[in-house]
């Protein structure tokens, strides 16, 4: 009896009256429907829309006298050609991300000492805008290797960088919250090492990773179209954008709509052929189970993915802001002892100047560091330079500007649509797969056509505030969905049944219920404002047609364009500008708005 | 012989506002075939009473110990059913099933097997290849239990099983149990439950610990020794439940004199 058991055989007629003899039938133990049928559901709004994109293109192009379709038929093999050598960096860029992701996640979940360095500094990171790097980038790797190898690897870098934060914080959070009980019952049976990797680590990580890809390709194409524009600099390396940039400076439009199609069919395929299954299978690995004798009706895997990737990066904001803060602010925590007779509001003040002191000091550390180490190796700076460099803190200021106009256009657009396409069940069945596939299209490709189209219409500044809308308006508008969206049912019923309407209802129940979501959505759309801002504000699109406002963005982009001319210290010294800005306004307003929302607006 | 054995356990967290004291003084014993109930108000330590005696966790005072061996690691002669049920949400119910199996380095064909066979005691014919989300409350359950007893552990450690479940269900698995621990083909010897619902433990146990409010101490053993199948409505079991129940609600304050281990009178 005791110790080693061997398994007996057993009648079944002796194990199965078990069930046979219970008193009340099983009635309630009904099998729920398959929530997962094997076929996949093709979403026909989405289907319809990757049509209706190049053949509205198409529509448009025809006006344009100088347009044949054998012209643009003709450009298609050079473009499918471009786009796979395209393909070929985004995937050695995303495999690299991947890596990245799974290790340092890992190991920043599973070692403590690890996690209080490595989590801050990926805040830091991911809150610095990519673009800014590029230049640095490309000048490194340029010149260590001009020809071949040097620019394909820094356009893989950078597109690694627009990858992989949120995937890394995807799957950090997601090893932090595993349930506990499926914990403890791993822990029970003893599960250790490689099979528990197996059973319980990685299947764990799985659905946040795949939701986290989508949004990483979505952002690595947007950025996958400057990146080779950027390094196009010098000797042209072959993809899709600079494909794109070069038909575009060329005036040509059968060219460029050539390659617009065939941009459009490849991330159609990805989205039909590998997402959408993948979005699919990765229901699997969700925890949230139908609450029994229920079938819940699950998202499909295909409508609702963007919003759930939106919560995800949600998510990620989340760890930085209010797990771990960044060494600065733990330097300016020491400014404000507790315990002394100040009220909490005065603390909160001194804190917060402290901390403003300390991030303009590093600012102006950086940025005379870089002086000083340029005017040793270099010789001096070109008055011309120096001239720019003054302008800075009103380039900076400008910048902030055109931010906050381009924001509160994105929020006059974003609130109404996530609200309509929230409530009205008819209205999110066909408008959101739409919205998904509009937002899944890099609008860096069609940066050009603003700028030769439309400049002329609403001017430089109205261009640079449209280009910014659309690498902003995406992050708002799922963060927003998803915020109304989670607002819990009978928190509005109760509202309704004691009669509130209109308005009220809206101020005590809408607005609270999103308001976290409102601030995660504006963290990550002036993210996304800022990567965009060293684009939108100065763009040369060839042939004479360039766009340039003063901003610093703008500054950093005539750095680099005249790099050659002693223009690297303006470059670097406007990165570190923009940098410090974003970590200043990061740090002063978006966290603590947060960390309030937080504690005031949770459901628990 | 004890099969498991407690032993002075005392368990204190620590918090913000210093330790905080769990149980005090816990000593009891569990016998070969034993059926034993916990009962106590929410907060009282139970679960923790039960990770205690598996090792998930370890007392900070006092001992416990398994077929006279010191419990210092996680001991895979008790398997746990969860409240929760615990299924891993990206394991068929099979895979859920060969979980502890594979834990314990069993070749894949025995795995097979036995999983065939604990999969059909338990009344999941033809869910083998199902997903938990696609499973009630009940058949969920089952899948936790058959993962339990796959492993055939010497005792059972169930945490509130069925309090995740409507009443229907609860009560037929409860037979189905009860018919389990009976069997004596079938693991498990024994049967530790945790529980707050005192009809519960009455109809299935032998003997009812009764714990009070934090930091929780034994109240009362009581051995419950009505003939099965139990009548709910009979008298004797109305008495009994009535006992626990003022037991409880009394709290420490009627029994405080006598709060170490303390075996009432038969009740049958």
């Amino acid at each position: 009896m005791l110790g080693g058991r061997t398994i007996r055989p057993i009648a079944r007629g002796n194990s199965t009256p078990a069930t046979a003899q219970s008193a009340p039938p099983v009635t309630s133990e009904k099998v729920l429907p398959s929530a997962h049928p094997a076929t996949l559901r093709w979403s026909r709004p989405a289907t319809f829309l990757y049509l209706a994109v190049p053949a509205s293109i198409g529509a448009l192009a025809v006006s344009d006298p100088g347009f044949s379709a054998a012209g643009l038929a003709s450009y298609l093999p050079t473009a499918t050609v471009d786009v796979s050598f395209s393909f070929l960096r985004m995937s050695a860029a995303y495999l690299l991300s991947l890596a990245f992701a799974l290790s340092y996640g890992y190991y920043a979940a599973a070692h403590r000492t690890g996690e209080r360095v490595m989590i801050p500094i990926l805040d830091i990171l991911q809150s610095v805008p990519i673009l800014g790097f590029f230049p640095v980038v490309v000048l490194v790797l340029y010149n260590l290797q001009p020809s071949g190898f040097g620019p394909n690897l820094a356009s893989v870098i950078l597109i690694f960088t627009s990858m992989s934060w949120n995937m890394v914080f995807g799957v950090y959070e997601s090893l932090k919250t595993v349930p506990s009980d499926l914990r403890e019952a791993a822990d029970t049976f003893g599960l250790r090492g490689w099979l528990r990797f197996r059973r319980l680590l990685f299947p764990s990580t799985v659905n946040r990773l795949v939701y986290n890809s989508v949004l990483s390709w979505t952002g690595g194409w947007f950025f996958l179209v400057e990146a080779e524009i950027f390094t196009t600099n010098g000797a042209a390396l072959p993809g899709i954008g600079s494909f794109l940039s070069f038909a575009a400076s060329g005036h040509n439009s059968e060219q460029f709509i050539a390659g617009l199609i065939v941009l459009v069919i490849v991330i159609a395929l990805l989205d039909f052929l590998l997402w959408r299954p993948l979005g699919h299978w990765a229901e699997r690995f969700r925890y949230d189970q139908a609450p029994s004798g229920e079938g819940e009706a699950l998202p499909s895997g295909t409508s609702g993915r963007f919003r759930r990737a939106a919560s995800y990066v949600t998510r990620g904001v989340r760890t930085g802001v209010t797990r771990l803060s960044t060494p600065l602010v733990q330097l300016a925590a020491i400014t404000v002892r507790p315990g002394r007779r100040t009220s909490a509001r005065r603390q909160a003040f001194i804190y917060h100047l402290s901390l403003g002191t300390i991030l303009v000091l590093v600012w102006l550390m950086l940025i005379a560091i870089v002086v000083a180490v340029y005017t040793v190796f270099s010789g001096t700076i070109t008055p011309p330079v120096r001239a720019q460099m003054l302008t800075l803190p009103l380039a900076v200021g400008f910048s902030i500007g055109r931010l906050v106009i381009a924001y509160i256009i994105c929020l006059a657009i974003a609130l109404p649509l996530a609200i309509v396409l929230a409530r009205g069940p008819r209205a999110r069945r066909v408008g959101l797969p739409i919205v998904e596939v509009v937002a899944s299209f890099p609008a860096t490709a069609l940066f050009p056509v603003i700028i030769f189209e439309l400049v002329p219409y609403i001017s430089q500044e109205g261009a640079a505030i449209l280009m910014l809308l659309t690498g902003m308006i995406w992050y708002l508008f799922f963060n927003l969905l998803s915020g109304i969206r989670s607002i819990p049912p009978d928190l509005e019923e109760a509202a309704r049944s004691f009669g509130l309407k209109g308005r009220k209802l809206l101020r005590r129940v809408l607005v609270p219920g999103v308001f976290t979501a409102l601030i995660t959505g504006s963290i990550t759309a002036f993210g996304g404002g800022w990567n965009t801002l060293i684009v939108a504000e100065y763009l040369n699109v060839g042939s004479g047609q360039s766009l340039s406002v003063l901003g610093v963005g703008q500054l950093i982009d005539i750095g680099y364009a005249e790099s050659a001319s002693g223009g690297y210290p303006l470059m670097v010294g406007a990165l570190f500008a923009l940098i410090a800005t974003v970590i200043t306004i990061n740090e002063l307003i978006w966290k603590p708005l947060y960390r309030r929302a937080v504690e005031r607006y949770r459901y628990d | 012989m004890a099969l498991i054995r407690v032993e002075h356990v005392d368990k204190s967290f620590a918090s913000r506002h210093g330790s905080i004291s769990i149980m005090q003084d816990i000593s009891f014993e569990v016998k070969d075939s034993d059926f034993v109930a916990i009962v106590g108000p929410s907060g009282c330590g139970k679960s923790t009473l039960l990770r205690l005696i598996q090792g998930l966790d370890h007392p900070t005072a006092g001992t416990i110990s398994f077929r006279d061996r010191k419990v210092d690691t996680v001991c895979s002669q008790m398997a746990m059913v969860f409240q929760s049920f615990a299924l891993y949400p990206w394991l068929t119910v099979a895979q859920n099933v060969s979980f502890g199996l594979e834990a314990l380095g069993w070749e894949s064909g025995r795995i097979g097997s036995q999983v065939e066979r604990y999969i059909s005691v338990t009344g999941l014919d033809g869910f083998q290849e199902a997903y938990p989300r696609e499973l009630s409350g009940g058949m969920r359950q089952r899948v936790g239990l058959a993962r339990a007893l796959a492993v055939e552990p010497a005792v059972l450690l169930m945490d509130e099983p069925f309090s995740a479940l409507d009443p229907l269900t609860a009560e037929s698995l409860r037979e189905e149990v009860l018919q389990l621990w009976r069997d004596p083909q079938l693991p498990p010897d024994a049967v530790l439950l945790v529980s707050h619902n005192i009809e519960e433990a009455i109809q299935l146990a032998d003997r009812v610990i009764v714990l009070s409010r934090r930091p929780g101490h034994i109240l009362a053993q009581v051995e419950v020794d009505l003939p099965r199948p139990r009548d709910r409505k009979s008298a004797a079991f109305y008495d009994l439940t009535d006992r626990v129940y003022s037991l409880i609600t009394e709290g420490g304050s009627a029994i405080a004199s006598g709060h170490s281990s303390e075996s009432a009178p038969s009740a049958g």
